[in-house]
């Protein structure tokens, strides 16, 4: 080592005045409760079911496509005919959020785009129950979701940038905001 | 042994103190990065043998993913080495890439490569962060989860999630980058070096550091082929080997980079070595980045790449005309995915990554097998150690760079 360094305590005093210089910029720290850092579009945090705002109900078609790509399968639908119209309604669509790894391929693989994981992260729960989404609690955090939102909403995941159009489902392909 | 215990062992003369203590460390202490547990036999405070012992983060992922299909045992390799996911999830692609015989477009290449990067990058930085404070360097601790943290809201803003990107697909990625994410990185490449000047100022000739550094765990460069090492650690000790440089995957055979060495092969070269690797992992991003406007529109997904939600099993058999009889007969079942088997290894931030997948055909992987880097560091953990002080095993597990989550799978 330097004999002058040695003596001097030159580098620890470079380190010490580097610090020192650090203590007048602008500190990155953000307060978390008070302050939060804006969410980047398309994080993928709590689920949703898109709720159709021409007939109030879930946008789903209960293709089960999301329930079959789910890697940890914590998605379970129930569908039924209706009998006047003929056509398949959801009559159970749960999510355990437990067992969820939010990869989002349910919202990737939606041909509707009817399941959505929205910006919203801050979600707890005293018991299991808690965190047990049913069709009804998705459709309520949709609506509690859009609130905070700036309109149209747009989730990355609809339409993925980049991909060719022909790979993707035609509800897809002209998918638009919310 | 090392002569100082003998010569301390005939000053004793006492035969029971000939029985070396055995101390258990972990698998709950801090600066093991983990769930390491090592068994530690000790002569007053030298290191006489070590005994490492794994297991306690096992979740059974290779099983595991011979009940999911190739799509989504993708969302699993995230889960490996969980501080450079985005670099998971390129290796494991390339292997079922390169089973499926599909060629994956140039922007797509680019595009995992600058995430790669940014694995390497956010890995490193994560590695000097615990490092340092092992060894007792609080404030390079802070500042490196401060640019960590820019990292991360970077890859937020580009898949959505912070650690678990599940960012590419098999045949390319998920999502383009738009150019709010390009201008960002730009900013990021342009102000990093700046950074890394602030931590080596911190570190680099400082005393402490240097005494706790240099001249420990020396690995000649024969002991650290035979031992198996790769990446930094095999670097550190002046062997250039480099799969980015011996295998080009992706973009990397675009790109000018250097592959950093180190001369002596103590904890101080590697230290130097991951510093270097962060510049040049800059390096390639920026130059990434430059080719990206030549590519402007291409897809991101290559023609005939597998959808997400892939079939399960092989499709069923189609009646085919019997070639002389003239009538239809039933025909073989059609493989989703060819059968055969497969190994792509990439350099991961830790090291070599290494992927072995057996295909039957099916939709499912029939067997998959991860070469994680940080298993192999691990068994050179007690060649390691040995004749040392036990504070020394503290920057041995941090130079080493273990991640448990990649070791225990």
């Amino acid at each position: 080592m330097n004999p002058i360094r040695t003596i001097f305590l030159t580098e620890i005093a470079k380190g010490l005045w580097l610090t020192l210089r650090k203590m007048f910029s602008r500190p990155v720290t953000v307060q978390y409760p008070e302050e939060k850092k804006p969410v980047a579009p398309g994080f993928r945090g709590r689920h949703a079911l898109v709720r159709d705002p021409e007939t109030g109900r879930e946008r789903c078609i209960g293709c089960l496509r999301c329930a079959k790509v789910c890697p940890s399968r914590c998605i379970y639908i129930e569908t039924e005919r209706d009998p006047e119209t003929k056509r398949l309604v959801v009559k159970r669509y749960d999510v355990e959020v437990l067992r969820c790894v939010f990869c989002g391929y349910c919202e990737e693989v939606c041909p509707v785009n009817a399941i959505v994981l929205t910006e919203f992260y801050e979600y707890v729960g005293y018991r299991r129950e808690d965190l047990y989404f049913d069709k009804e609690r998705l459709l309520a955090n949709w609506d509690e979701f859009l609130m905070t939102q700036k309109r149209p909403y747009f989730n990355p995941y609809w339409k993925p940038r980049g991909v060719p159009e022909k790979m993707l489902p035609a509800p897809k392909r002209k998918a638009e905001g919310v | 042994m090392a002569p100082t215990v003998e010569i301390h062992r005939k000053q004793i003369g006492h035969p029971e103190w000939d029985e070396p203590f055995v101390v258990n460390m972990g698998p709950q202490h801090p600066s093991t990065h983990g769930v390491l547990r090592l068994f530690l036999e000790l002569d007053g405070e030298t290191i006489v043998g070590c005994d490492p012992r794994i297991g306690y983060l096992h979740r059974g992922l290779e099983k595991l993913s011979e009940n999911l299909t190739y799509s989504q045992a993708l969302v699993l390799t995230d889960r490996l080495d969980y501080i450079s996911s985005a670099a998971n999830n390129t290796g494991y692609c390339l292997a079922v890439e390169k089973l499926l015989g599909l060629s994956v477009p140039r922007r797509a290449r680019l595009l995992r490569t600058i995430v790669c990067e940014m694995a390497r990058i956010s890995s490193h930085l994560l590695w000097l962060a615990t490092h340092a404070l092992d060894i007792g360097a609080m404030t390079v601790f802070l500042y490196c989860f401060r640019d960590r943290e820019w990292l991360l809201d970077i890859y937020e803003k580009i898949c959505g999630a912070r650690l678990t990107v599940s960012y590419t697909r098999i045949g390319g990625v998920r999502l383009d980058f738009t150019p709010e994410i390009v201008e960002e990185l730009y900013r990021f490449t342009e102000e990093f070096p700046a950074r890394i000047t602030d931590y080596e100022t911190l570190i680099d000739v400082n005393r402490i550091w240097l005494k706790r550094t240099k001249g420990v765990a020396v690995v000649p460069p024969e002991k650290a082929i035979n031992m198996g090492l790769t990446g930094p650690s095999l670097r550190g000790s002046g062997v250039p080997y480099d799969v980015r440089k011996f295998k080009p995957y992706d973009a990397y055979d675009e790109v000018e980079f250097e592959v950093p060495v180190g001369r002596n092969g103590d904890t101080y070269d590697r230290y130097r070595v991951r510093m270097e690797e962060m510049r040049q992992a800059n390096r390639i991003i920026r130059q990434c980045l430059d080719k990206l406007p030549e590519t402007e529109g291409e897809p991101v997904v290559a023609e005939g790449a597998p959808d997400l939600l892939m079939p399960e099993k092989k499709k069923s058999p189609q009646a085919v005309p019997h070639p002389k009889k003239g009538f239809l007969v039933k025909g073989a079942e059609v493989p989703v995915v060819p059968e055969g088997e497969v190994y792509v290894s990439i350099e991961a931030p830790k090291g070599e990554l290494g992927y072995y997948i057996v295909s039957d055909g099916s939709g499912k992987p029939w067997r998959v097998r991860v070469r994680a880097p940080s298993f192999v560091h691990i068994s050179a953990i007690p060649e390691m150690v040995k004749g040392h002080m036990v504070a020394d095993i503290i920057a041995v597990i941090g130079t080493l760079d273990v991640v448990l989550g990649e070791c225990d799978r």
